[in-house]
């Protein structure tokens, strides 16, 4: 309903206002009952002491993303601060809960009140974003209060504030005019009419404010206002079709002819009402009819896309089908049309598919369901498909049923999708077959890597180096997201099988993605592009993964399942280079971001991670445990993997070094000629020949890996062996060799700075005895040492956490990243923040932990413990709610 | 007829047009004093489907109803009264 001629409800702007002091307030009345307009009107009063988050559900919205991410543009707008985080990006792996994290955050970090305002709620279908927006609305914080506008009660689990005494409630019989306020409404149009004629009129609608509202309308430049009334108050007819009826008459043809036509869209512009009426000029007509309060309204400042009121349109569509039903499927056609050439695949496939023309909406679908899928319009798409008539059978959607079948794990189902899509693409023109084939090809990758059949696979994506090609911009941006896709599927099977292509289709791939405005996909590149590094682990390596978190957490996703490989290579990374604290963070990041169906080679190195920590803080029992897990998972990986000979070589050594050297001994014989050759067994070998009292066979254990005869892993390998080296000629008293095996270690260890090896073999004494002038690398060699003593007193227990005052969970969150080397303004955009409010947290911070600066903060939130475990701020204050 | 599918009368207050009634086209209407009866054979999710129409088009839902399977002359007797 227009804005203009809405009249003062001065009671009920009352009602909101003492309702608004409760958290959550629900406007539950049937269609027309004039919930909108109390909204607006509540919200446009001057002088409001509070921010406005206003948004409107879309007509039968059944994809949660689509809801969150315009809930959280909303709450964005109130608090005027888009910038910084950017626009929230859509992505295929909806997070729902992150997501209502974020919004909790984002409604917390606004200054001063906020009320979130959610119209049409009975428009949101999907259970999902249901169960999440219960969670939204029983852990608002203090500042915030939510009003739901709805048709009928909707499935919110609100109990617990209804108990509370907080949860406000406004019903149809609020909403109804009262006899003064019908007599306002008429006279705010000009209307005259008797009391008594009032008082009928009232009457007849029972103060249904849109019944009133379309009587105003049909009164205005009426003849005889009375006789009106009488005939209205006299027909037994209900009250919106006689009185929509009376305004379609009074319509001069060209008005009733645009309201007819574009009855069947969801929002009208004037270029598209003109396509539709096929006559200029609606622009003007659509203005003129909002200006008249006629159940229409403009959706932006700018008026250029219009909506009918609900009631209005639905009485609209009716009256199109009875009046021309021929034209009906012309007009959802010509609609398509248009949408397909502005970019709104899922509307041109809902008017396609309207126009009862399905094998072209198969096809539509087809098309787009990668690109709508990575617009984070998967429920849409699931949607769409099941649309279609039961039974019918369309080729064109095997594509998308093959998909869905892989992700959902009914692989053999998948498979035979798959084949009837590859079918289908053959027989299709040119530039669908090339799309098409690149799909298939794309689902065939990652189907065989589900399977686990992976040899020859690649072979299939040769093509993918020839360059995208295409009629037009639409067909260029669907190939590239689909070649964006295969880039990074093709990558991710070449990367786990160690083959070399490997790093240049993800590289490919996320320049791609980066180009085509998908972060997603960037993500997804960059990520299996620094898990595939992680035999480097070197600078390269942490860069890559450090990149790839940091666009991911720009965009809330830094604890999703698909980020595990990161965060695990990056602990991986840290602390091969002694930063065990660090490494122990990111550890826990990946344990909180894994999920049950992570693949045994994350799994895996989560494992060896563990235990490497484990071994540096000389817990060797719990080290052992996690190496074993390590080598058994390894043991359920295709084929020989890349890290198997340094699993089972720490595996020995940890068990040479808890004092039980014959069981290792007897282990490693039992090992295969190929393992057993490997610079990591030689390694291992040593080390139990060290705890056996064995120098002289320790040498001769690590001879091949000093002279580069044995293959090894990586260079942490010979550090490794150039230790146990110096370890075995200190214990023949050979002081002089011991200083230059560790002399040669600091050297080989330097490039990467890879400190592991020192703690692990147990080499405090070895570098303690180098003496300072005969080194060239007496900075690593403090370093070194500074970690080696550090790792001592953390074997012993930390000191008992102390009282500080408690941090509120806005502090917390920023304690969090206090540890990273981001700046202010970065931590800002990961929090979605503003930098003055991350400012606030962290005076805060100090003061409640009195310190200083942020290395203090850093070591003080430590010793009490404040960074082990994520702050689970909404926990805190609601620990029984009932979705954890 | 499906198993899960029975006959009901819906009584909405007023007379309903030919516009409104287009909506409901699986259903034989009748009026009944100031009320209209809308009648049929509906599974669950169609009848579901009626109410949320008479709800999208603001109708005033008096009484739903469903109609015994074996009583065939349900309806003969409703029609003998005014």
């Amino acid at each position: 309903m227009g804005t203009r001629r809405l009249i003062a409800r001065d009671d009920l702007l009352a009602t909101m206002d003492r309702a608004v002091a409760s958290k959550v307030t629900i406007i539950s009345a049937p269609v027309g009952s004039g919930k909108t307009s109390l909204l607006r009107a509540w919200a446009d009063r001057p002088g409001q002491g509070h921010r406005l988050a206003v948004m409107q559900v879309q007509r039968d919205q059944q994809d949660a993303q689509q809801f969150w991410l315009a809930l959280l543009s909303a709450v964005r707008h109130a608090s005027g601060t888009t910038s910084g985080a950017g626009p929230p990006a859509a992505t295929p792996e909806f997070n729902g809960r992150a997501m209502v994290d974020r919004v909790l955050s984002e409604l917390e970090d606004q200054r001063g009140r906020v009320v979130l305002m959610i119209d049409d709620l009975h428009e949101l279908t999907s259970p999902e974003a249901l169960d999440q927006l219960t969670r939204l609305l029983t852990n608002l914080p203090p500042n915030a209060h939510a009003v739901l506008a709805t048709r009928h009660d909707v499935r919110l689990r609100l109990h617990r504030l209804r108990l509370a005494g907080e949860l406000a409630e406004i019903r149809a019989a609020d909403l109804r005019f009262t006899e003064r306020e019908t007599r306002e409404l008429l006279d705010a149009s000009g209307i005259e009419l008797s009391e008594a004629g009032v008082a009928l009129l009232r009457q007849r609608t029972e103060g249904w404010v849109a019944g009133l509202r379309l009587a105003a309308i049909a009164l205005a430049d009426h003849p005889d206002p009375e006789q009106f009334v009488a005939e209205f108050s006299g027909s037994d007819r209900t009250v919106a079709e006689y009185l929509v009826a009376e305004m379609l008459g009074r319509q001069p043809d060209d008005i009733l002819q645009l309201l007819l036509r574009t009855s069947l869209l969801d929002q009208v512009s004037g270029e598209l009402a003109d396509l539709l009426t096929a006559r200029p000029g609606s622009e003007r007509i659509l203005l003129a009819l909002e200006d008249a309060n006629a159940f229409v309204v403009s959706l932006d400042p700018e008026r250029t896309w219009f909506r009918y009121h609900h009631l209005f349109a639905d009485l609209l569509r009716l009256e199109l089908r009875r009046r021309l039903p021929e034209q009906v499927p012309a007009l959802h056609r010509q609609a398509a049309e248009w949408f397909v050439q502005h970019g709104q695949a899922a509307d041109a496939i809902r008017h396609t598919q309207a126009a009862g023309d399905w094998p072209d909406a198969a096809r539509l679908l087809a098309d787009y369901s990668f690109s709508l899928t990575m617009d984070g319009q998967e429920q849409t798409v699931r949607a769409l498909l099941q649309a279609f008539p039961p039974g019918a059978d369309y080729p064109e959607l095997a594509l998308i049923r093959a998909g869905y079948n892989l992700a959902g794990g009914r692989l053999d189902e998948a498979a035979a999708h798959l084949a009837v899509a590859e079918a289908y693409a053959e027989t299709a023109a040119p530039d669908r077959q090339r799309r098409l084939r690149v799909a298939v090809a794309s689902l065939k990758l990652a189907l065989a890597a589900r399977r686990g059949h992976l040899a020859g696979v690649t072979e299939q994506a040769r093509f993918l180096d020839s360059p995208v090609t295409g009629q037009s911009d639409e067909d260029i941006a669907l190939s590239n997201d689909l070649r964006a896709v295969a880039l990074m599927t093709l990558g991710t099977v070449e990367a786990s099988l160690g083959l070399p292509g490997a790093e240049r289709h993800l590289r490919e791939g996320a320049v791609l993605a980066r180009k085509i405005g998908r972060p997603y996909l960037e993500v997804r590149c960059l990520v299996q592009l620094g898990f595939a590094s992680k035999i480097h682990s070197s600078a390269t390596t942490r860069r890559r993964c450090q990149e790839a978190i940091a666009l991911a957490e720009r965009h809330g996703w830094g604890a999703e399942w698909y980020m595990a490989p990161a965060l695990i290579t990056l602990a991986d990374t840290m602390v091969w280079t002694g930063e065990f604290d660090e490494g122990e963070r990111w550890l826990q990041r990946t344990l909180r971001a894994l999920q049950a169906d992570t693949g045994p080679d994350i799994r895996q190195l989560v494992h060896i991670v563990s235990g490497m920590l484990q071994a540096c803080r000389g817990r060797h029992h719990e080290a052992l445990q996690e190496f074993s897990e390590a080598q058994y998972l390894g043991s359920q990986l295709e084929g020989s993997h890349a890290l198997a000979s340094q699993v089972t070589g720490w595996m020995l050594a940890t068990q040479a070094r808890l004092g039980t050297p014959g069981e290792a001994g007897a282990s490693l014989a039992a090992l295969a000629d190929e393992q057993a050759s490997s610079g990591e067994i030689h390694d291992a070998r040593a080390a139990i020949c060290l705890a056996e009292g064995d120098p002289a066979g320790a040498l001769g254990a690590v001879q091949d890996v000093l002279d580069g005869t044995a293959p090894v892993i990586g260079c942490g390998t010979v550090v490794e062996a150039q230790l146990l080296a110096g370890l075995a000629h200190r214990q023949l008293g050979d002081q002089r060799a011991a200083n230059q095996a560790a002399e040669r270690a600091l050297a080989l260890a330097e490039p990467n700075r890879l400190i592991l090896p020192f703690v692990m073999t147990g080499s405090r004494e070895l570098l303690e005895a180098l003496p300072r002038h005969q080194t060239a690398h007496a900075a690593l060699l403090a370093d070194i040492l500074d970690v080696l003593h550090g790792s001592s007193r953390k074997a012993d227990d930390q000191p008992p956490p102390q009282d500080a005052e408690e941090l509120s969970p806005g502090e917390l969150r920023v304690l969090r990243y206090l540890p990273t080397n981001l700046s202010r303004s970065e931590i800002a955009g990961e929090l979605s923040v503003s930098r003055n409010t991350v400012s606030t947290h962290i005076r805060n911070i100090y003061a409640k932990l009195q310190v200083r600066d942020r290395s203090s903060a850093v070591q003080r939130a430590r010793e009490l413990r404040l960074l082990g475990g994520r702050p689970r701020a909404l926990a805190r204050r609601s620990p029984d709610r009932g979705d954890a | 007829m499906d198993p899960a599918s029975a006959r009901y009368t819906i009584r909405i207050n007023g007379h309903l047009g030919a516009t409104v009634l287009s909506a409901f086209p699986a259903l034989v209407s009748r009026r009944h004093g100031a009320h209209t009866l809308l009648t049929g054979v509906l599974d669950r999710s169609a009848l579901y489907g009626v109410l949320t129409e008479i709800e999208a088009l603001g109708l005033d839902l008096l009484e739903l109803r469903q109609l015994a399977p074996q009583r065939k002359s349900a309806e003969s007797g409703d029609r003998r009264s005014p």
